[in-house]
């Protein structure tokens, strides 16, 4: 996860850099240690760079990861000469190196020629079975051909060896909630929860992914998840406040008829529904009549 | 702009045009939906839509936030005499040509609330080829989105 920090950071040197200002470099190597996806950026200014003998002289070894980083933005942009170009002058000076073996067949993935990639992949994993990023690339190939069944028994395949992959473990919930498969989807959560308990996006979907599911007992335990997100994140989470309102008055009219009294419950609604109307006069006071009208649907369902 | 489907015609302004659009472009590489805002015209043989309200970028399928926006976004809307009309969606993958469950399942609901909903499905390899046109005139052309009147009678 991005801190609060790092992401003004990275705004200011981004402004900066697209405004001619320098720091390209610093803004190259920030996005680089944040794994960010900014590909059309890094395509501009890494080239600015390379392109400039006297910069690219200046950078020293560092050259070369500057070209790796570029080869990869550009295939993201489909600029495939830029790519191969880039690949060639690594291949140049690293003739026997598995990781630009790599690139190469990212290059055959973008091109779209993906026997050819599958069996370079197949190969450089004959050599190093325990490559992550090979193993994730041919999900990925998967996915892009359109066969989603096949990413996920690949991506099942992956998490049995790499059970600690926390990004592994997201995708394949994001990809089952686009299916919607919310079982499969609420199990990967409950992983990620389990592994990083303190981390309150993976409550907030998981709250999210209970309450589609429906029924009386999902539905409370994703009012529990959604205090939980609201705790660790301090109040501050509108998704979760809304979460808690839309519980609180789907699990009221699941046991209208029935004789439980849910006092606790409606403390808890009125509680968000305060700091909501608080939060909105703050930032949109001019969408607070349709907030206010809203929450009283929601509790007058109730 | 407009396109017929049997008996009811659609008209999409250049705002909700536009929106959508521009909402697509800003995440290339995930799935993006809407909801299209309009009316009835007074001679009843149209749907005018006259704005767009674009909605998610990630998690498209989870229904919490859909419920809300929806609330929200009808109370807003309905206090200028206009009502949700339609629903766009734009697919992840550039060759997906096919309208997912998810969009399926929040066309449907669109549809009960107001029957002539339209359903848009942008097509990604003309949105590509937006990018790269420096043609002034491609924007307001027909892209040649889908337009398929999900029909409620006819499920």
């Amino acid at each position: 996860m991005v801190t609060k920090t790092e992401e003004n950071q990275l705004n200011r040197l981004e402004s900066q850099v697209d405004n001619a200002g320098g720091g390209a470099w610093e803004y190259l190597c920030l996005v680089r240690k944040l794994k960010l996806r900014r590909s059309d950026k890094v395509l501009k200014h890494g080239l600015s760079i390379l392109n400039n003998p006297s910069k690219r002289s200046a950078l020293g070894p560092e050259e070369w990861t500057l070209y790796e980083q570029v080869a990869v933005a550009a295939m993201d942009c489909q600029s495939l000469d830029v790519a191969k170009d880039c690949i060639k002058v690594l291949r140049k000076k690293f003739p026997d190196s598995k990781r630009v073996g790599r690139l190469e067949a990212l290059l055959l993935e973008a091109k779209g020629s993906w026997e050819l990639a599958d069996k370079a992949y197949s190969s450089l994993l004959e050599d190093n079975p325990l490559d992550q990023t090979i193993h994730k690339r041919r999900v990925a190939m998967a996915k892009a051909q359109g066969n989603i069944p096949g990413a996920i028994e690949w991506l099942n395949k992956y998490l049995e060896i790499f059970m600690a992959d926390h990004d592994a473990w997201r995708e394949l919930a994001e990809i089952y909630v686009s299916l919607q498969m919310y079982k499969q989807a609420a199990f990967c959560y409950e992983e990620l929860i389990l592994s990083q308990p303190t981390v309150p996006l993976y409550h907030l979907a998981y709250a999210d992914v209970l309450y589609t599911l429906g029924g009386l007992e999902n539905l409370q335990t994703a009012k529990k998840y959604y205090t939980s997100t609201i705790d660790l994140t301090g109040g501050k989470n509108t998704r979760a406040l809304f979460g808690v309102c839309l519980c609180t008055s789907a699990i009221t009219q699941v046991t209208k008829g029935k004789s439980k009294e849910e006092k606790e419950g409606s403390q808890v609604q009125s509680l968000a529904a305060k700091v909501l109307e608080k939060d909105y006069k703050q930032r949109a006071p001019d969408k607070l009549p349709q907030l206010t009208t809203a929450l009283k649907s929601l509790t007058l369902s109730s | 702009m407009g396109s017929s489907s049997g008996d009811l015609r659609y008209e999409l302004s250049q705002n909700a045009y536009i929106k959508l659009v521009l909402h697509s472009l800003n995440h290339p590489t995930s799935s993006v939906n809407g909801v299209l805002i309009g009316r009835i015209s007074p001679s009843n043989d149209a749907v005018l839509i006259d704005d767009a309200v674009p909605l998610f970028h990630s998690h498209l399928g989870l229904l919490p936030q859909l419920e809300i926006s929806l609330m929200l976004i009808e109370e807003y809307f309905s206090a200028k005499g206009l009502n949700i009309v339609g629903y766009f969606h734009a697919n992840e993958r550039s060759d997906d040509y096919e309208l997912g469950g998810v969009a399926k399942n929040i066309g449907d609901h669109i549809c009960r609330y107001f029957p002539q909903a339209a359903i848009l499905l942008l097509d990604n390899k003309k949105l590509e080829a937006l990018k790269k046109s420096k043609d002034r005139s491609a924007v307001t052309q027909v892209s040649s989105v889908y337009i398929g009147n999900y029909n409620h009678e006819s499920l």
